[in-house]
C-alpha cells in the first residue's frame, strides 16, 4: 500500500513539474562586443550574456536590418552564445540582438532585444601594383620605388612573331591593384578610367582617396628601355635583334669580312634618346672614341633616365655578336 | 513486506553469484588490439586501404566538385537557390554552420586521421624476414600514407587556410588542437611529400596500379609549391618548382638530399633512414641497400607522357582516333601514360553486395544521359564554352542534346544545356548496378605537370623554355582535329595569360577551377564578373580578401570553446 502511495506522490510531483513550463521564462537580451569600430572584413565578435532559448542577431546591413524585418529582412542564428560577423561595405549599422524564450510548441513566445551601433570604415589607400595591361598582349607591371613613386618601364618595340610593332608610350591604359573596391583613383585631377588611354611620356600625379576620405598622392614615372638607334663597326652596320621574352635584352649582330681584326675597334653608335648613356661595365662609352676588344664577349649596358627624376632609371643590355664571312 | 525482502535477498544472491565468475578476467584471444593490430605488413596494408577508402567515399568527391567547380565560372548549377546549403555555398552567402563547409572539413580530417594511424603505427610491424623486399613493402605503405595525408591537408589548407595539425597519435588529453598558420601547414605537407618521393617507386603498375607512386608525390609537391607562390613575384617556391619540373619533365637528375632539403632537418641521416624504412636494425649489413643523401631519385621523365597512349604505349583509339583525348578519362585510359594519380572505383565482380570499393554514381549524375528531366547538378553553356576554349580543339569534348557520343550512343541530355565528355561514362563501361561509379577519377595528370613547369619557368624569367612546354601540351591537343595553332612568344604577362588559358582548357571540368583562380590571385575579379552577368548573381557576392578561403565550420569553433579561431571576415 505504501508503494502505491509512493507512486501517487511521484506522479503528482512530475505533473507539477511539467505544469511549470506552461509559463515561458522571461528572456534577457544582453551582449558584449569586442569593439564598435571596424574596418572592412574585420571580424566582429558578439558574446551573448543574457537568458534565452534562442538568440538571433541582425547585423544591420543589406537584408539583415532589424527595422526592416517586416520586409523580409532576417537575422542570423547564434550558436553556443558566440556570433562572429564581418561587414563587406562601410557604414554605420545598428546591430540588434533578439533573445526569445518559449513554452512547449511555442504556445507562448517572449522576446527581448538590445542593440549596439557599430561603425565600419574603409580606409585603404595602398596601391599594391600598377600595370599597363595592354602592351599589345602583355601586361607590364610598374616597379614600386621610394616615397610613393612608381616606375613603369616600357619597350619601344616588341617582337611578335615576325613583326616588331611599336609601343606608343603616349597611349597606354593603366590598371591599379588596390585591395578595396571603394577606393577611388584620380589621375592629374580627373577620375581614373580603365578604358582611357594615358600619356605616360610625362609623369602622372595619382591621387588615391579611400572611402573614409583619406587621400594619398603617388607619382608614376615612365621610361623606355634604351636602345641603339644605329651601330656601325669598322664600316659594317649592325642589326638589332629583339628578345620576345625580355624587353631589356638585345643582341647586335654585325657581319664583317673574314680575318678582320676586331681587337681594338672603335664603334660608332647613336641611341634612341640623347639622354641615354652607354657603358661597358662601369666605363662610359663614347661613339667614335671608345675602343673595344671585340675578340671577347662584349655586353653594352644602356641606361635611360627620366628627365623629371634622375632616380628613375631603366637598364638594358646589348650583347654584340660578330659574324665573319 | 516479506515479498520485498525476498526480492532483495534474491537480487543480492544473483549479483554475488555472477560476481564469483572469473570469465570477465580472461584474456580475449583472436581479437585485434591496439598493440597487435599493426604488427604485420598485411594488417598495415589493411589500414592503408582504409585511407584510400576515404578518397573513394561519396562525400569526398561530392565536396570536391562542389567547392572546386560549382563555385567557379565554368558552370551553372541547378541548386543555386538561397534556400539550401548548396545554394548558399556557391552564392558565397553562407553561414559558418553551412553543412557542405562542415562536410568537407570532416571528410578530409577523416582521411588525415586514418593516414595518421598508418604512419604512427608502422614501427610496430614485425617481419618474418628482414630482407629488401619485405622492408620495401612497409616503406611503400608508409610512403603512400604520407602522400595521402599531404593530399588531405592540402585540401584543407586551400579551403580553410591554416588548420589544426592533428597529432599522429591522438590522446584524450589533447583532443582540441589550435590552428596552425597556413605556412606551417604547407611546411608539414611539403615534408610528407618530399619523404614520400624518396620512399615510393616511380609508378605502380599491373595489379598495384592506382597506388600513389613517386610521380604523384613530386607532382603534388609542385602544386603545393605553386599554391604558396604569387604570380609576378619571383620566389624560392617558383624556383624550386622549376627545378622539380626539370627533374620530372626534362630528366635532369635530382638526389635525395636536394628533394628532401635535408639541410633543414634536425634529424640524423641514420635515424631518418630508420624512420622511413630505408633501413632497419634487423636488416643484415651485407644485404643492405646503401641509400644516402646523394642517391639519385628514380627517373620520371620517361614514365609519363603527354601522348594519348596506354601504359603499354597503345594508342587510345578505342572510341576512334578523334576521341583519344577523352578516352584518357574512360576505361581504356585508366592508368594511361598521361595519368599520374587516380581515385580508383571498381565495379564488384559479382555485382552483388560488397560494394566496398565504389563511390556513388557521381559521374552518371553529372552527365545525366537518357535522363532529360534529370537532376543535372552542373552544366555549362555556349557563352562559357566559347570563352573557355576560344577555338581550341578541346571544345569538341563538350556535348549537347542529340549529339553522337564517343561510343556511338545518342546524347539524351537536357535540351539547351551542355555537358563535358570528361564526365561521361560510355554505356559499356557503365556499372551494372545503379548506385555504383564505374570509372576512375583522374586527380593528377601529366599535362598539369607540364603546365605547372611552364608557369614556373615563365615566373623565373625563362620565357623561351616556358613557351616550349606550353606549346608541347597544345600541340598534343591539336592532334584531336589536326589544328596547327600554337601559342605565340611574348613578354611575361602575355605568356602567363597564355599558360593560364591552356590550363583552363586542358583541365576544364576536373573540379579544380575555383582553387586555381584563388591561387592566381584573381578569384574575386573573375567570379564577381561572372556573377554580375547572371540573373541570380551567383558569384557576385564574392568578397575579395575574405572568400578566397572558407570559414572554419562553426561546430569546430563551438566545441573547442574558442581555442580554434575563425578566419577573418566570418
Amino acid at each position: 500500500m505504501k508503494l502505491i502511495k509512493l507512486l501517487q506522490a511521484t506522479g503528482i510531483a512530475l505533473f507539477v513539474i511539467s505544469c511549470e513550463k506552461e509559463v515561458a521564462e522571461t528572456p534577457v537580451a544582453s551582449i558584449t562586443i569586442n569593439k564598435t569600430e571596424f574596418t572592412i572584413n574585420e571580424t566582429m565578435e558578439i558574446n551573448f550574456t543574457g537568458v534565452a532559448d534562442q538568440v538571433t542577431v541582425f547585423p544591420g546591413d543589406n537584408m539583415q536590418n532589424y527595422d526592416l524585418r517586416e520586409q523580409s529582412n532576417t537575422g542570423l542564428v547564434v550558436n553556443k552564445k558566440l556570433f562572429t560577423y564581418a561587414y563587406a561595405v562601410p557604414g554605420v549599422f545598428k546591430v540588434v540582438c533578439v533573445a526569445s524564450t518559449h513554452t512547449e510548441n511555442a504556445a507562448e513566445l517572449k522576446y527581448d532585444t538590445c542593440s549596439v551601433t557599430v561603425t565600419v570604415t574603409d580606409d585603404v589607400t595602398e596601391i599594391n601594383r600598377i600595370s599597363c595591361p595592354q602592351v599589345r598582349y602583355d601586361e607590364v607591371f610598374a616597379e614600386k620605388m621610394a616615397d610613393d613613386n612608381w616606375l613603369m618601364i616600357l619597350p619601344r618595340r616588341i617582337k611578335l612573331g615576325t613583326s616588331t610593332p611599336a609601343i606608343n608610350i603616349a597611349r597606354q591604359r593603366l590598371r591599379f591593384y588596390i585591395p578595396s573596391d571603394s577606393t577611388k583613383v584620380s589621375i592629374d585631377g580627373k577620375s581614373y578610367s580603365n578604358t582611357q588611354n594615358y600619356d605616360l611620356s610625362v609623369p602622372l600625379d595619382i591621387l588615391v582617396k579611400s572611402n573614409a576620405g583619406t587621400e594619398r598622392p603617388y607619382k608614376l614615372y615612365t621610361v623606355n628601355y634604351a636602345e641603339f638607334a644605329s651601330f656601325k663597326l669598322l664600316g659594317a652596320t649592325g642589326t638589332l635583334v629583339r628578345n620576345e621574352y625580355d624587353y631589356s635584352t638585345f643582341v647586335m649582330e654585325v657581319t664583317l669580312p673574314t680575318g678582320t681584326d676586331v681587337s681594338n675597334a672603335v664603334p660608332e653608335f647613336t641611341t634612341t634618346a640623347p639622354t641615354e648613356k652607354v657603358y661597358i661595365g662601369d666605363k662610359e662609352q663614347t661613339s667614335g672614341t671608345s675602343a673595344v676588344d671585340f675578340t671577347k664577349d662584349v655586353i653594352y649596358r644602356l641606361v635611360s633616365t627620366s628627365a623629371d627624376n634622375p632616380a628613375m632609371q631603366a637598364e638594358s643590355t646589348v650583347s654584340v655578336k660578330i659574324r665573319h664571312q | 513486506m516479506k515479498i520485498i525482502l525476498r526480492i532483495v535477498a534474491f537480487s543480492f544472491a544473483l549479483v554475488y553469484l555472477a560476481g564469483c565468475s572469473d570469465f570477465l578476467d580472461k584474456d580475449v584471444l583472436g581479437y585485434s588490439t591496439e598493440e597487435n593490430f599493426f604488427d604485420t605488413q598485411y594488417k598495415l596494408q589493411t589500414a592503408l586501404n582504409g585511407v584510400y577508402d576515404v578518397l573513394q567515399s561519396d562525400m569526398f568527391n561530392q565536396c570536391d566538385w562542389r567547392f572546386g567547380e560549382a563555385t567557379a565560372d565554368d558552370v551553372w548549377g541547378n541548386d543555386e537557390g538561397m534556400g539550401r546549403s548548396m545554394g548558399e555555398l556557391v552564392q558565397f552567402r553562407f553561414k559558418t554552420s553551412n553543412e557542405w563547409i562542415r562536410n568537407r572539413y570532416e571528410i578530409n580530417y577523416e582521411g588525415v586521421h586514418r593516414a595518421n594511424q598508418v604512419i604512427a603505427n608502422a614501427h610496430k610491424v614485425k617481419l618474418a624476414i628482414y630482407d629488401e623486399p619485405s622492408i620495401r613493402g612497409i616503406r611503400e605503405i608508409l610512403g603512400q600514407a604520407k602522400f595521402l595525408r599531404a593530399l588531405f591537408y592540402f585540401n584543407l589548407v586551400k579551403t580553410y587556410g591554416g588548420v589544426p595539425i592533428r597529432p599522429e597519435t591522438e590522446t584524450m588529453s589533447k583532443l582540441i588542437v589550435p590552428r596552425s598558420t597556413a605556412a606551417e601547414v604547407y611546411a608539414y605537407i611539403e615534408k610528407d611529400l618530399r619523404e614520400a618521393a624518396v620512399m615510393l617507386p616511380a609508378i605502380f603498375t599491373d595489379a598495384n596500379a592506382g597506388k600513389a607512386g613517386e610521380g604523384a608525390a613530386v607532382a603534388l609537391l609542385m602544386k603545393v609549391l605553386m599554391y604558396q607562390a604569387t604570380p609576378g613575384e619571383r620566389s624560392e617556391k617558383w624556383e624550386e618548382m622549376m627545378r622539380l619540373g626539370e627533374f620530372f619533365v626534362d630528366g635532369k637528375p635530382m638526389n635525395y638530399g636536394e628533394i628532401l632539403k635535408f639541410n633543414t632537418y634536425q634529424e640524423e641521416w641514420n635515424d631518418f633512414r630508420l624512420r622511413l624504412w630505408l633501413d632497419h636494425k634487423e636488416w643484415k649489413a651485407e644485404e643492405k641497400e646503401k641509400s644516402s643523401l646523394t642517391t639519385t631519385l628514380r627517373e620520371l621523365s620517361t614514365t609519363y607522357s603527354l601522348a594519348y597512349v596506354s601504359v603499354n604505349n597503345r594508342q587510345l583509339n578505342d572510341y576512334g582516333a578523334t576521341n583519344a583525348y577523352v578516352a584518357q578519362f574512360y576505361l581504356p585510359g585508366e592508368f594511361c601514360r598521361g595519368s599520374i594519380f587516380e581515385i580508383t572505383f571498381n565495379e564488384s565482380k559479382d555485382g552483388t553486395g560488397g560494394d566496398l570499393n565504389e563511390g556513388d554514381a557521381i559521374y552518371t549524375a553529372l552527365f545525366p544521359n537518357n535522363d532529360i528531366y534529370g537532376a543535372k547538378p552542373m552544366y555549362t553553356r555556349e557563352d562559357i564554352v566559347s570563352s573557355l576554349f576560344r577555338g581550341d580543339p578541346r571544345v569538341l569534348t563538350i556535348q549537347a542534346h542529340m549529339a553522337i557520343l564517343p561510343d556511338g550512343e545518342m546524347a539524351q541530355l537536357v535540351p539547351g544545356l551542355l555537358f563535358p565528355l570528361k564526365w561521361y561514362t560510355p554505356l559499356k563501361e557503365m556499372p551494372q548496378y545503379g548506385g555504383d561509379n564505374g570509372k576512375n577519377r583522374r586527380l593528377i595528370r601529366f599535362a598539369e605537370v607540364i603546365l605547372m613547369y611552364a608557369e614556373a619557368l615563365n615566373e623565373c624569367g625563362e620565357g623561351a623554355r616556358a613557351m616550349e612546354q606550353v606549346n608541347k601540351n597544345r600541340a598534343q591537343a591539336n592532334t584531336i582535329n589536326g589544328s596547327g595553332t600554337l601559342y605565340v612568344a611574348g613578354g611575361y604577362g602575355y605568356q602567363r595569360d597564355q599558360i593560364w588559358q591552356e590550363r583552363r582548357a586542358e583541365l576544364a571540368f576536373e573540379w579544380d577551377r575555383f582553387f586555381d583562380l584563388v591561387r592566381q590571385k584573381r578569384a574575386a575579379e573573375v567570379i564577381k564578373a561572372f556573377g554580375l552577368a547572371r540573373d541570380n548573381k551567383r558569384g557576385f557576392y564574392f568578397r575579395k580578401g575574405v572568400n578566397e578561403i572558407f570559414p572554419i565550420p562553426q561546430t569546430e569553433i563551438d566545441i573547442s570553446n574558442g581555442v580554434i579561431k575563425q578566419n577573418p571576415g566570418y
